[in-house]
């Protein structure tokens, strides 16, 4: 069984012990309802969890909501997790941007329902900016460095402000497909200067 | 009217990277999974972009406040988590509890006017077999979540047909069909196999025109797994071809199946 693969983002994944984390085996004895596993599991992605919901979300309160839900839907659900289909951190993640961005989107469907003229609350450029500031992992930035200026837009406003991929081409006012392009392109680089091995 | 464009347009791969960034609105993100479901390259490509964004996600780690590792714990241990047994029915296959529900009604053979599924016996049974169809990521397994819930919706409907008919090409279709809700299910077992680059599609055909309904997925002990088709119009046949895998705005080749549905 493939355990948490941080490497050198050992912080998310470590107990508060520092002890390195088999998410992939935890999950396992949450499934079998095991509460003292579940609450290891808390403390190895709940920073991780919150850190990526409170960058899409920004509302501090909605963001422990959301957080709240993830971590429930993870004691629910333990038992779907696969370890063959990729690591239990990374499944932990994807349902964590997959719920902030459900909250951010039902969010923008309720204030599109007000709305009288649409004038964005803040600029969204700004919001990712904000967000690669607070990017201290010196990897992960240097990467980031690394891509052409729309890669890094079109990766990061997708990612960290929840945007489609519509709305991304519409804030950079390129064409649809182009944004599709280097989105993909962009976390294929990403994902080679990572080191993510697949 | 032959035209191969359609699903396996190359554009659709390019989505890859939206789609690891939930940045595709629910229709590309179903278009796109049905297109990874058969397309093992994409689903590697998912698999390594996935592993990236979760970098991404933990490289903004903070620390939550104290106070909601309480409330976690807490909601936790009152939370009941949905069983195991699910789990390793839903990997067992055969073994399934609910199969042999679905295989006894895919085999009965002809019409069956009117015939209303919805004991609650039934019902329950068929839910539960729905609910445990394998699925492999996570948002496939969201995917799934979604269309096991209407095909118990439609299962289970008041005014359920159940429609059975042979398959020219070998094999037998099954369809339940709910008139209030304009829905179908459709599952076949059976089927002739087809080499990899084809796939068997299914179609809506009536006064509306021809539409696709989906691809049928590949087969698991001989079953396929039920498929919804949203949509029903008046005098509409359900139509199955052979195309190419990633499938065809039009059908390209004649039907193996053409039922009409009751009115």
């Amino acid at each position: 069984m493939k355990g948490v693969r941080m490497g050198e983002w050992s912080e998310p994944g470590e107990t508060r012990a520092g002890r390195p984390l088999d998410l992939g085996a935890l999950l396992a004895r949450v499934a079998r309802g095991d509460e003292a596993a579940f609450e290891t599991v808390y403390d190895g992605v709940a920073p991780s969890v919150f850190g990526l919901v409170r960058r899409v979300v920004r509302d501090p309160a909605q963001s422990e909501e959301v957080t709240q839900d993830v971590l429930l839907e993870l004691w629910r659900t333990a038992y779907r997790f696969e370890t063959a289909k990729g690591s239990a951190m990374t499944w932990v993640m994807t349902l964590a941007h997959r719920r902030a961005v459900d909250r951010v989107r039902s969010a923008q469907a309720a204030a599109a329902r007000e709305a009288r003229a649409a004038t964005p609350e803040a600029d969204p450029q700004d919001a990712a900016e904000a967000a690669l500031d607070r990017i201290d992992k010196e990897r992960v930035r240097r990467c980031l460095g690394a891509l052409t200026e729309l890669q890094r837009e079109a990766v990061t406003l997708a990612y960290y402000s929840g945007y489609t991929y519509q709305q991304v081409a519409g804030l950079l006012g390129v064409a649809l497909g182009t944004v599709k392009t280097r989105m993909r392109d962009g976390l294929i680089r990403l994902r080679d200067c990572m080191g993510v091995e697949w | 009217m032959v035209s191969i464009r359609g699903f396996g347009h190359p554009a659709l791969h390019t989505l890859a990277g939206a789609y690891v960034l939930d940045a595709l609105d629910d229709a590309d993100r179903a278009r796109f999974e049905r297109h990874v479901a058969r397309c093992d390259s994409c689903l590697q490509e998912v698999r390594g972009l996935r592993e990236t964004t979760a970098l991404l996600g933990s490289a903004v780690a903070e620390r939550p406040p104290e106070r909601l590792r309480a409330q976690v714990l807490a909601a936790a241990a009152r939370t009941r988590q949905q069983p195991l047994a699910g789990a390793a029915d839903r990997r067992a296959g055969p073994g399934w509890p609910g199969n042999r529900v679905w295989r006894d009604l895919a085999g009965r053979r002809g019409w069956l006017p009117r015939v209303a599924l919805a004991t609650a016996a039934a019902s329950l049974a068929i839910a539960v077999a729905l609910a445990v169809v394998s699925v492999t990521t996570q948002h496939r397994l969201n995917g799934a979540e979604e269309r096991n819930r209407q095909v118990a919706a439609v299962l289970t409907s008041r005014d359920a047909v159940l429609i059975t008919a042979p398959v020219t090409t070998g094999g037998t279709a099954t369809v339940v069909m709910s008139h209030a809700s304009r829905m179908i299910v459709f599952s076949a077992r059976g089927l002739r196999g087809l080499p990899s680059a084809r796939s068997y599609e299914l179609w809506l055909i009536g006064p509306e025109g021809t539409r696709p309904a989906g691809m049928l997925p590949p087969p698991t002990h001989g079953m396929t797994a039920p498929m919804v088709a949203a949509g029903v119009a008046a005098g509409d046949k359900v139509g199955v071809t052979v195309e190419p895998a990633q499938g065809s705005r039009q059908p390209t080749m004649p039907p193996v199946l053409m039922l009409p549905l009751p009115d």
